[in-house]
């Protein structure tokens, strides 16, 4: 009957191939396929129906590609296991035999049928109806364009941390062009306020500083401190970003990093790098070794701004780099590819008020005692109580904010390693008794049980269980002037009261307070724990959801430096691949507005979860942007009018496959 | 050494009784530094909870009845496991399977309360004997308020001044109430808590029945167990209640100038938060704000306050049993009440009041101390 | 014989879909009278594919997407969701139990739960018994 219908309407008439495969035994020990194969036979439009053992085999694939060129076949179903699996290898084949790879369609007879089903009889008729639903529906069939765009070489990084110099460095390497946009007046991210690091403890500062520099010298890098992205249009291989370069009130051009303005000005105000524990000029560099090492002027701290007089650092320098009318520049950039590494917040212990953060004086942050490690910090690398004095002892409370549903649920994977580490800063620059007051030890990383070993060896004291609370409430003597942290040690299982001197709170890594914005600013997603999610948490780790948009290091989840290093090359290396690539190939089935029949409601346009759908105002029409659209379907759904039609899942292919599997 | 075999069928059947919870916990040990016993015994919760996951439980054991239910733990546990509901339903394992032995004086209580409706083995048809003269109309159909006093307020002459004083207070407000008859019972909460489940579910039948017979929407309570049950547990039986506790009302009262405290208190007082209306609700400030709008009162707040009160030691059947001197925890907070130089202590629950007067007798501070209940403070001020 | 109702089963490709490939992976049995359709999300079912369904012979139809927060193109789910009691109220007036209709969320790890899904929706339409088209028996009668 198809023969006939072939004859009479040539090539343009759907001739359809069906492939039943027998799977080994895991689908034909269950359906009974020659009679599957017998009732694709008598479908519409099957020219030929075969079984095969292996359909995925190089024999069964060219089974395939002979019949369609021998039989003129011009659509292909092979009913075998779930497309996800290999619907890309049959697409291939069939392309490699001359047809367009959309006019295939795989029926799932194994995960959804004979895997799932007992009964041979059952199996067999939901195998038909699962055949026969591929049949109705690949009549439709039309074949799709894949599209081409060229990538811009070109790419934006947000987020100066370890993780965006690294990426940085790597892509500006490789002989590319790289904007690495920073917000705060130096790159170097939390990294930089470390002293040591762990497992290895080198120095943070000599093993950073150094990528810093090559970051700030690199010719292919151009350095956007004190900036943000404000705006992002396009998509993946010509981004358009706009860039707001906040006034630094110094010229950038002139000025050769004397600090001279820096010494001479009278006025102050905490810190940020140190957490507010010692103070910095209002006109300032955040550390010495800053990359730029350009100073900029705080108009909230400084005198000028806030009472019109002073200018003092203008006196003094010699390059007349003071400009106190230096207005925000906003910087228009193309990119081909983005980078996204803006890292984390430390967690702010202060609701837990039973730890007594900001009660106590000598109550830490692990931030703030890495400041008070550093040696450029504000003790100078001394290891002292808020009265100067030398600690005799220090209680380390581990998962403060992680692994607690009041909290965050997340194990925040640092914190173990560096409790552990400042354990050794402890012992090396002080006498104090160490506690470490832990739930479960967390070593996991290479190189981290034996620091751990290495620690027990130091004679740190190991404690398990949460403590409920720091208290100074003395219950005797040698308790008196102390902070008491009281818990249960859950070996011993009775309750522990610990006079310490000094607490120091393993603070969580939490997503950044803006997250969101960046979030939505570059259309990617946030998990329950606001981290931005990765395409896929094991196969695809830094791309997104969307293309062109990769993330790398603690913004996607809390992690160690090796681990944001290594994600950072990837995200290079993904980024790398699209520029030698030269150009990017977009998913054909989208969705497309037939104007004609669009009403211009706007509906759709709002429904759109990447912005993908345009009003054209002149003509009152919706028009979808094709390199946007990731063809969900959702605005196919709710266009009142019908006029939007989603490629390869047309309303009337879907229709057929309902009536399909209804046989 | 002994050997322990993790008993599975032991877990199942604490499961069973709702211990499930119990699933989540991850032995941290955070809950036995924060409960309260901890302070006065060895009660090592954590483990608790782990024997109950192996299924190694002594129920002789009477650690099985030391939890009060205050929920500080539940506030804290990372882990968000409700505590509380395990130690029920190990309590529910000995009572429904006999697995221990519950001890003497709860087992009188759980008598009484299953023979005649209270705690105190009071006859039920003098339940509403204290308003006897009073002029109080019992409720009917169509009546706007139930005031329901709760067993201790009804028989116990100390406790018995709330519900006067109550009863002062809503007749000043022309408030249109009624008080129930004697058919009602005690309403369950306590009693439930200690594992005697199905005496809880007869209990709370028996009054919702009858609350709906007379059409009751909007219940007055004296007792944040009271109020906890009602609200919370009685809807588990398909009964919904607008539930209020005095003090809020009171302090409605006050603001919208319904009533007007014009008399001075010259008393130093400190106000201990109940866990059933603190932690359990989430009412804290309707106090303060009464007694800091009480004249001449001078309110001082124990370092211990709100979330972080610590319980009287009364909830969950506790009133009902023994404690050894030197392990009751209404004596240590009565401690903290002289600490902050407080000659008069406010409640708001008939259990802190028959504990604290007991506390403050056995630790001889009868002059120095009283305890009142807040509607007291407020009937004393009009 | 016994009635075997016959359910179409819309799932989204990337979490649902995955779902019931999982239960198949893991060899968990389910009952075999939900039929698939793979659509790329949630979002996409439109009011019509499911009254299109009962007129087409459909006893029952189940749409499964992923849970909310999870679904890949961020909010299709939430579309859906959105759509359903619109749905609803249009098949109550075509004389559709709503029990027929379900919609729910399945991870892609979620075999279990696929198939408890499956079974459990298979059950309530076997008991309700066949739909009575009165459209298609007018038109074939
Ligand atoms: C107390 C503590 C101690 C630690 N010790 C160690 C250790 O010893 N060893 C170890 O391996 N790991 C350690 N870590 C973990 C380590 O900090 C992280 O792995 C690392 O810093 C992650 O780097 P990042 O670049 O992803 O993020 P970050 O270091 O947070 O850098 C992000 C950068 O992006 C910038 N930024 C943010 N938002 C924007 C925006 N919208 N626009 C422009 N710029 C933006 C920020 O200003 C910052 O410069 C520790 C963590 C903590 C909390
Ligand atoms: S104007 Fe004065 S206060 Fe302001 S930065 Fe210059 S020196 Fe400092
Ligand atoms: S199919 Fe989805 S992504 Fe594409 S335009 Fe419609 S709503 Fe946007
Ligand atoms: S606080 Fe919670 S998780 Fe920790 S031991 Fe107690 S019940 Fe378990
Ligand atoms: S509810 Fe209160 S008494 Fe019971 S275990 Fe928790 S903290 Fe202790
Ligand atoms: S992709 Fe699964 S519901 Fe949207």
């Amino acid at each position: 009957m198809a023969e006939k219908k072939v004859a009479t309407k040539k090539d343009t008439e759907p001739k359809i191939g069906v492939y039943v495969c027998h799977c080994g035994s895991n689908i034909a020990g269950t359906v009974d396929v020659p009679q599957v194969v017998e009732f694709a036979k008598g479908l519409p439009a099957v020219a030929i129906a075969r079984e095969y053992k292996f359909m995925c085999s190089d024999p069964g694939q060219s089974m395939i590609k002979d019949d369609i060129k021998q039989l003129g076949l011009n659509r292909v179903v092979v009913a075998s296991c779930s497309p996800l699996l290999h619907e890309p290898t049959f697409r291939h084949a069939i392309q490699e035999a001359g047809l367009n790879p959309y006019l295939f369609e795989m029926a799932n007879i194994r995960e959804h049928c004979s895997w799932t089903t007992e009964d041979h009889g059952e199996a067999t008729e939901k195998a038909k109806a699962l055949v026969s639903a591929a049949v109705k529906r690949i009549y439709l069939h039309q074949p799709l364009e894949v599209r081409e765009v060229p990538v811009n070489p070109n790419t934006l990084i947000v987020g100066g941390g370890i993780a965006g110099i690294q990426a940085a460095l790597e892509i500006a390497d490789a002989g590319h062009k790289v904007y690495l946009v920073e917000k705060d007046p130096s790159i170097g991210g939390h990294m930089i306020q470390f002293d040591k690091t762990f497992p290895t403890l080198d120095c943070s500062a000599c093993i950073l500083t150094p990528k810093m520099t090559s970051a700030g010298s690199h010719p292919n890098i151009e350095l956007m401190t004190y900036s943000e992205v404000e705006e992002i249009a396009g998509f993946i291989g010509s981004f358009k970003a706009k860039i707001r370069k906040k006034a630094k009130f110094v010229d950038e051009s002139k000025c050769n990093g004397c600090g001279v303005c820096i010494e001479k000005c009278p006025w102050k105000a905490d810190s940020e790098f140190d957490l507010g524990l010692s103070q910095r000029k209002a006109i300032y560099t955040p550390f010495p070794q800053a990359v730029p090492n350009i100073p900029v002027i705080d108009k909230e701290s400084c005198a000028y701004f806030l009472k019109g007089k002073c200018r003092a650092c203008e006196k003094f320098c010699e390059r007349e780099a003071i400009d106190f009318e230096q207005q925000d520049k906003i910087v228009e950039i193309d990119v081909g590819n983005i980078i996204i590494t803006t890292g984390y917040d430390p967690f702010d212990p202060t609701p837990i008020i039973k730890y007594g953060y900001g009660k106590f004086p000598n109550v830490v942050t692990g931030l703030e005692f890495e400041r008070i490690c550093n040696s450029v910090g504000p003790t100078g690398g001394k290891i002292v109580l808020k009265d100067g004095s030398e600690p005799k002892s220090i209680a380390i409370i581990h998962c403060v904010g992680s692994r607690d549903e009041n909290y965050h649920k997340y194990c925040s994977r640092v914190c173990c390693m560096y409790a552990l580490k400042y354990s050794h800063l402890i012992k090396e620059k002080t006498k104090a008794d160490v506690y470490q007051m832990y739930i479960d030890m967390r070593c996991f990383g290479k190189g981290y049980e034996e620091f751990y070993q290495r620690l027990s060896d130091e004679g740190v004291t190991f404690i398990r269980g949460k403590p409920a609370e720091v208290t100074d409430r003395a219950i005797s003597e040698e308790e008196k002037g102390k902070l008491i942290v009281v818990g249960e040690d859950s070996l011993l299982g009775t309750v522990i009261r610990v006079p310490v001197d000094m607490v120091i709170l393993c603070i969580a890594l939490e997503a950044r307070a803006d997250a969101k914005n960046v979030a939505q600013l570059f259309s990617i997603s946030q998990g329950a724990d606001a981290f931005f999610i990765e395409r896929h948490p094991k196969l695809d780790p830094v791309a997104t959801m969307t293309d062109g948009v990769f993330i790398a290091g603690c913004c996607q989840g809390p992690k160690d430096i090796p681990d944001t290093v290594a994600q950072a090359s990837a995200a290079a290396a993904r980024v790398l691949a699209l520029i030698s690539k030269g150009k990017v190939e977009l998913e054909a089935t989208v969705a497309v507005i037939d104007e004609e029949k669009c009403s211009g409601c706007r509906i759709c346009n709002l429904l759109c979860p990447y912005n993908a759908i345009d009003f054209i105002e002149e003509e009152e029409v919706s028009r979808i942007n094709d390199a946007l659209c990731k063809g969900c379907g959702t605005c196919v759904a709710a266009c009142p009018s019908a006029a939007i039609t989603h490629k390869h899942f047309t309303t009337e292919e879907i229709m057929a496959e309902i009536e399909g599997v209804l046989v | 050494m002994e050997i322990a075999t993790p008993m599975k069928e032991t877990t199942d059947i604490i499961l069973e009784k709702g211990g499930n919870p119990l699933e989540l916990c991850y032995q941290c040990g955070l809950c036995t530094g924060v409960c309260p016993w901890n302070r006065l015994t060895s009660f090592t919760l954590r483990k608790l909870i782990h024997k109950s996951q192996l299924g190694v439980v002594d129920f002789e054991d009477e650690e099985l009845w030391r939890c009060v239910g205050c929920n500080a733990c539940v506030d804290r546990c990372p882990r968000d496991v409700e505590i509380p509901h395990i130690m029920r339903a190990l309590r529910r394992v000995i009572i429904e399977v006999g697995a221990g032995i519950v001890p003497h004086s709860l087992r009188i209580s759980e008598k009484n309360i299953s023979a005649v409706g209270n705690p105190l083995g009071e006859p039920p048809e003098k339940r509403m004997d204290w308003a006897k003269d009073l002029g109080v109309k019992t409720f009917t159909k169509g009546t706007e308020i139930l005031y329901f006093p709760c067993c201790y307020q009804t028989y116990d002459p100390p406790a018995q001044k709330t519900a006067l004083a109550t009863i002062d207070i809503l007749k000043k407000a022309a408030v249109d109430f009624g008080i129930p008859d004697n058919n009602v019972v005690c309403c369950g909460e306590s009693i439930r808590k200690a594992g005697a489940e199905s005496l809880f579910q007869r209990l709370a039948k028996t009054n919702i029945d009858i609350f709906a017979e007379l059409g009751v929407k909007k219940i007055l309570v004296t007792s944040p167990h009271c109020y906890h049950t009602f609200k919370d547990e009685y809807p588990e039986l398909g009964a919904n209640y607008e539930v209020i506790h005095l003090s809020q009302y009171l302090a409605d009262l006050i603001k919208d100038g319904r009533i007007k405290l014009t008399k001075e208190l010259n008393k130093k007082v400190t106000y201990h938060d109940s866990c059933c209306l603190g932690r359990y609700q989430g009412i804290y400030d309707e106090h303060r704000e009464i007694l800091n709008s009480i004249p001449g009162l001078d309110f001082v707040e124990m370092p211990e306050m709100r979330e972080y009160s610590l319980c009287c030691g009364g909830c969950a059947g506790r009133l009902w049993m023994e404690s050894k001197k030197g392990e009751r925890l209404s004596e240590l907070r009565l401690e903290q009440v002289l600490e902050v130089g407080a000659n008069t202590l406010a409640i708001s629950c008939p259990y802190c009041m028959a504990n604290f007067n007991d506390g403050v007798i056995s630790m001889d501070k009868a002059g120095v101390l009283e305890v009142k209940d807040i509607s007291e403070l407020v009937a004393e001020a009009l | 014989m016994n009635f075997e109702p016959k359910i179409v089963g819309f799932c989204c490709n990337w979490c649902s879909y995955r779902g019931a490939d999982l239960a198949g992976t893991a060899r968990m049995k389910c009952s075999p009278n939900v039929r698939i359709i793979r659509v790329m999300c949630s979002g996409r079912v439109e009011p019509t594919f499911v009254v299109k369904a009962f007129e087409l012979g459909a006893d029952g139809v189940l749409v499964l997407g992923c849970h909310a927060g999870d679904c890949h193109y961020s909010e299709g789910n939430y579309k859906t969701m959105r759509r359903m009691p619109l749905l609803k109220k249009m098949l109550a007036q075509m004389g559709i139990e709503e029990e027929r209709v379900r919609l729910d969320w399945v991870s892609a790890s979620e075999g279990d739960r696929f198939v408890s899904i499956v079974d459990d929706m298979t059950a309530k339409v076997r008991a309700l018994g066949p739909f009575k088209n009165n459209s298609k028996e007018a038109k074939h009668g």
